[in-house]
């Protein structure tokens, strides 16, 4: 796997990735989130759990740019968010982060291998490379042979590992995922987290939101916990395996 | 259960509210369209007939010889087999007015005694103004225009040999039975030439039917005592020469306009039902029966159906007069009324909303049919499997990802992209025919020269009758002395009747200088008749007599007569009129009968001094400044099918904005995904219009030859314009592009907004709560 990191980095000395400070967001009058500072160096693998609708997925949003903050600054790889507009983040996008999702949100038009390539094509890469770079990545997720398959005929497994193919595609500097086993049964959702440890394990900076403590506990070294809005307790976690 | 059906319906009405607004929207142009498009149908076959029918009109008016068939005889012709009913006869006299009278050249006049016709078994005259003849020396004059002339009653007249009358009412009828009407006893006293039948007959259906009928009922007559027998199709045919101008043009557009209103219903409520798919398998899963469902769907799009259906039937009943008064202008109605009729409303009320229910009831059936889960996974995306290969192809393509994505897109779902397009290609062909059209006829006005013109008429022509003060030659060499002439042309109007053919016929002749004047019109065969004894006359006219170039017929003119060869053929003109020079006018009349002299005027020229120098000169004459300009009939076809072609061009770009809001509907999840792995709102803007902008393309690439085929079609069935190649031929290059543009507008108009909307769809939202 390609990384700018490498497996020696500590996580003490390394830069920022993620810095939030303050952050609100507002939804009406409902409040999701209530004054957030959180920090995520290169190479960190945090975990992000609390009951639901505490704010979780808004964080996420937050991150990627998704979404905007009421109030408070959101910087990523250095860049403050808040200074870019709709085509600058999604540019911001293309470039720092990569997602993954609950239900996968592949097209599903396109065959495994055009699902994946899509992301580098978007910046201009030709068909070709962008082909070849995306069998890379399904050879090195291990589900290559799947290549031609349309999402529909896929597991949910091999769906959810399409999916992290797609978001790794452009090399991002921060893997955000949200409840990336929460629709898959145990052991494609075993199968998901390994790959999620071995990503860590060469530096992919990760931020995973999750319900299930065995994600968090096996992928994570830091687990922030969120209730009402607010970060309620942050801990670090043993390196897993 | 009925209030939880109520409860979703309402529900699903108020949370797609855009759609809803769509469905009112489309329904309501579709429907307005389809009401004019009826109107205009309607009432360009019909007016003939009803009005004929409302007269009781003759099927043959028959003109025998006095003295060779007695009253008595005629009558008895009426209780002949066929014979369905009959009036007369009366005595037919023909009197020579040697003045201009009630606006008319001087000529024959052709009087009929009939009593009051109101409630005769055949042709009902119809009082347009004054009242019916009722003492011997009273007479009413057939107004064949239908205007009523009011002003003109009380107006004296005296025949050549001495017999004074007075006008004291204008009528007219469909069968045009006599220029005018007498008492049965003046009549008489006018020594008749002539005795007239009015036969209705059982078979009227062709010509060769009206023969055998006519036959039948005069069995038995002398030899020789049917002189002639106008009949009712020939008339029809005259009448209707006008109208076959516009005829095939509206019955293209109405066409038009019912199937792209009908497509684009279909497409607009069909589509909302599939979209709803994933919907429908929730409120199965939650215990909807199968007939809950359908309802739902049905009241869903039902409401703005029958509101857009109400709406769009009122603002079309109010479009529908003025539209038909300006589509019907060029042509002459006779007692024929133009007016969209009663039943139109009722026709879109019932049939729209019918169409719609039809339109959502094929998907809902369907949805009936799918079990929750098939229901709920066919709601979230297109079946797999169509249009997957071209989806693979063009992602190898070099071009722009968001490009060959919007390519593909429409592949997805190729029933809904068919129908959208098939509404393109059909806004395309209205528009290229109506472009097509407004050039031809653009053309054909074209004046040859562009100089400005003094338009001069005598006292012939103009109502207050001041007694002119210079003799025709005199007034000809004032205009040319006068000091701006560069030539001067006159223009005589005479009626003059033709050997054998019962009505008479409006006589244009030229002389002067140029021997054509602003109003003459081109000839498009053959050349202009300016020799001795020629003459030239319009499609209509040659298509009713059954004449064609250099065919000879004989002008009769009190009592002198000459024959003419036909030498040109005009490009337009009414059935009752031809053209020649004064040298043969010369040979019938020694009387120039001047209604107009025209004058160019040299560049440069003060026309306004000239005008006055004129009115100076001789106060009789009224003169006015000609600039070259479009004529009004032009003008009204002219907005008549722009009116429809933006119509149809707005239901066909609100079609494209539906499919478009659909599509975005069921790929919010694609939408938000290809956001968040960095697509920019231009790159999603760009991946949309491409989407519609290839349909665009494409229907272009129909569209065009259609629309050309279509309007040679329109062009080549115009009657009474004889249009020649140069003014069929109106296809520039630069004109095809400008039209091969107009898809690609339709296109891209309609998916502007909804490809914002995408481009401004909030990922977050979508990517978690779907
Ligand atoms: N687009 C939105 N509009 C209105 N309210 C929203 C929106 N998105 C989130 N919220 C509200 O903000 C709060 C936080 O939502 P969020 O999705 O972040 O919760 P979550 O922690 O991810 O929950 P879960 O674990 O169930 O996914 C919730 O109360 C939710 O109702
Ligand atoms: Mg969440």
């Amino acid at each position: 796997m390609s990384n700018d990191h490498d497996g020696t980095t500590r996580p003490d000395d390394a830069p920022f990735v993620v810095e939030l400070s303050g952050v609100h967001k507002e939804f009406g009058d409902a409040k999701a989130l209530d004054g957030v500072d959180l920090r995520i160096r290169a190479g960190e693998a945090v975990a992000v759990m609390g009951p639901s609708g505490c704010g979780k997925s808004t964080l996420l949003n937050m991150v990627a740019g998704l979404d905007r903050p009421s109030s408070g600054t959101v910087r990523v790889q250095g860049q403050d968010l808040g200074g870019l507009n709709e085509n600058g983040l999604a540019l911001f996008r293309r470039r720092n982060v990569g997602m993954i999702f609950q239900f996968f949100n592949l097209i599903d038009d396109l065959p495994a291998l055009d699902n994946v390539a899509l992301a580098a094509q978007l910046t201009g890469t030709t068909a070709r490379q962008a082909r070849r770079r995306a069998l890379e990545l399904l050879d090195e997720l291990g589900v290559a042979h799947r290549k031609d398959v349309y999402p529909a005929a896929l597991s949910g497994g091999e769906r959810q590992r399409v999916a992290v193919a797609r978001a790794l595609m452009n090399r991002p500097a921060l893997l955000l995922a949200d409840e990336p086993t929460g629709a898959l049964d145990s052991r494609s959702g075993e199968q998901v987290m390994d790959l999620l440890i071995d990503l860590n394990q060469i530096g992919q900076t990760l931020l995973i939101v999750t319900h299930d403590p065995n994600l968090a506990t096996r992928c994570a070294s830091r687990l922030v916990e969120v209730a009402d809005g607010k970060v309620a307790r942050e801990r670090m976690l043993e390196a897993s395996s | 259960m009925s209030g939880a059906v109520w409860r979703a319906s309402r529900a699903a009405v108020k949370r797609r509210r855009v759609q809803t607004v769509v469905i009112g929207l489309v329904v309501f142009c579709s429907t307005a369209t389809v009401l004019l498009a009826l109107a205009v149908i309607s009432a360009a076959r019909a007016p003939f007939d009803d009005a004929f029918e409302a007269e009781r009109g003759s099927h043959v008016t028959a003109l025998f010889d006095p003295a060779k068939a007695s009253a008595e005889q005629l009558a008895a012709t009426a209780h002949r087999p066929g014979v369905e009913a009959a009036a007369g006869p009366f005595d037919q006299a023909v009197v020579t007015i040697p003045a201009d009278w009630v606006g008319r050249p001087p000529g024959p006049l052709a009087l009929v005694g009939r009593p009051d016709p109101a409630s005769a078994p055949v042709d009902r005259v119809e009082l347009l103004a004054g009242r019916w003849a009722s003492a011997p020396g009273e007479v009413v004059v057939n107004n064949p225009g239908g205007g009523a002339a009011s002003r003109f009653v009380g107006t004296p007249l005296t025949t050549n040999t001495g017999v004074k009358l007075t006008v004291v009412g204008f009528a007219t009828d469909m069968s045009q039975s006599s220029g005018g009407w007498v008492t049965p006893e003046q009549a008489a006293a006018l020594h008749p030439t002539g005795r007239q039948m009015l036969y209705r007959f059982t078979d009227a259906a062709t010509e060769q039917q009206l023969t055998t009928s006519l036959a039948n009922a005069t069995e038995g007559l002398p030899e020789g005592a049917v002189e002639s027998g106008q009949s009712y199709l020939v008339l029809k045919q005259a009448f209707s020469a006008g109208a076959d101008a516009y005829l095939p043009l509206m019955t293209v557009f109405g066409v038009l306009g019912l199937v792209v209103a009908a497509l684009i219903v279909g497409n607009v409520v069909s589509g909302a039902v599939i979209s709803g798919y994933r919907h429908i398998g929730v409120l199965k899963s939650i215990g909807f029966t199968p007939r809950q469902v359908v309802t739902v769907y049905l009241t869903m799009v039902s409401v703005p159906a029958v509101v857009g259906t109400v709406l769009g039937t009122a603002a079309g009943w109010v479009a529908a007069g003025p539209i038909l008064q300006a589509a019907f202008s060029g042509i002459s109605t006779g007692t024929a009324v133009i007016e969209p009729a009663g039943w139109l409303p009722v026709a879109t009320l019932v049939s729209v909303p019918l169409l719609a229910a039809l339109a959502a009831l094929v998907p809902a059936s369907r949805a009936h049919r799918l079990s929750a889960a098939q229901a709920i996974s066919a709601g979230s995306a297109p079946r797999a499997g169509r249009g997957l290969k071209v989806q693979r192809w063009l992602s190898g393509t070099r071009l722009p990802r968001a490009v060959s994505l919007g390519l593909g897109q429409p592949f997805a779902r190729p029933a809904r992209t068919a129908l959208t397009m098939a509404a393109i290609v059909l806004g395309v062909v209205t528009v290229t025919v109506t472009t097509g059209v407004t050039t031809t006829l653009a053309k054909s006005m074209a004046a040859p020269d562009r100089s400005t013109h003094i338009d001069v008429q005598t006292s012939a022509f103009s109502e207050n009758k001041i007694a002119p003060r210079l003799t025709p030659e005199q007034t000809t060499a004032m205009l040319h002395t006068t000091p701006g002439a560069e030539q001067v042309s006159v223009r005589g109007l005479v009626r003059v009747g033709i050997l054998g053919q019962p009505q008479l016929v409006f006589a244009d002749f030229y002389g002067g200088d140029a021997m054509v004047d602003h109003r003459r019109l081109n000839v498009v065969e053959g050349r202009l008749a300016t020799g001795l004894n020629e003459i030239e006359a319009g499609p209509a006219f040659l298509d009713q007599h059954g004449l064609k170039l250099g065919d000879r017929v004989t002008l009769v003119l009190e009592g002198r007569q000459t024959t003419v060869t036909i030498v040109g053929k005009e490009i337009q003109g009414n059935a009752n009129a031809i053209t020649s020079n004064d040298a043969t006018r010369a040979l019938l009349t020694p009387d120039p009968h001047v209604v107009e002299y025209d004058v160019k005027l040299a560049v440069g020229a003060d026309a306004g001094a000239y005008q006055k120098a004129v009115t100076g000169a001789d106060p009789s004459l009224s003169a006015s400044v000609v600039t070259p300009g479009t004529e009004g009939s032009v003008v009204a076809i002219q907005t008549f099918s722009t009116t429809f072609s933006a119509l149809l061009s707005v239901v066909a770009a609100l079609g494209v904005f539906n499919t478009l809001l659909l599509t975005i509907r069921e790929r919010r999840r694609d939408l938000g995904m290809l956001k968040s792995i960095g697509m920019t709102p231009r790159q999603v803007v760009a991946m949309t219009i491409t989407s519609v902008a290839w349909q665009g393309v494409v229907s272009g690439i129909v569209g065009i030859p259609l629309g050309i085929l279509v309007h040679r079609l329109i062009v080549e069935h115009v009657r009474i314009i004889a249009f020649p190649d140069s003014m069929i031929d109106v296809w520039g290059a630069p004109l095809l592009a400008a039209l091969a543009l107009a898809g690609v507008a339709i296109a891209v108009l309609g998916a502007l907004v909804p490809a914002r909307s995408a481009a401004r769809l909030p990922i977050a939202e979508v990517l978690h709560n779907e």
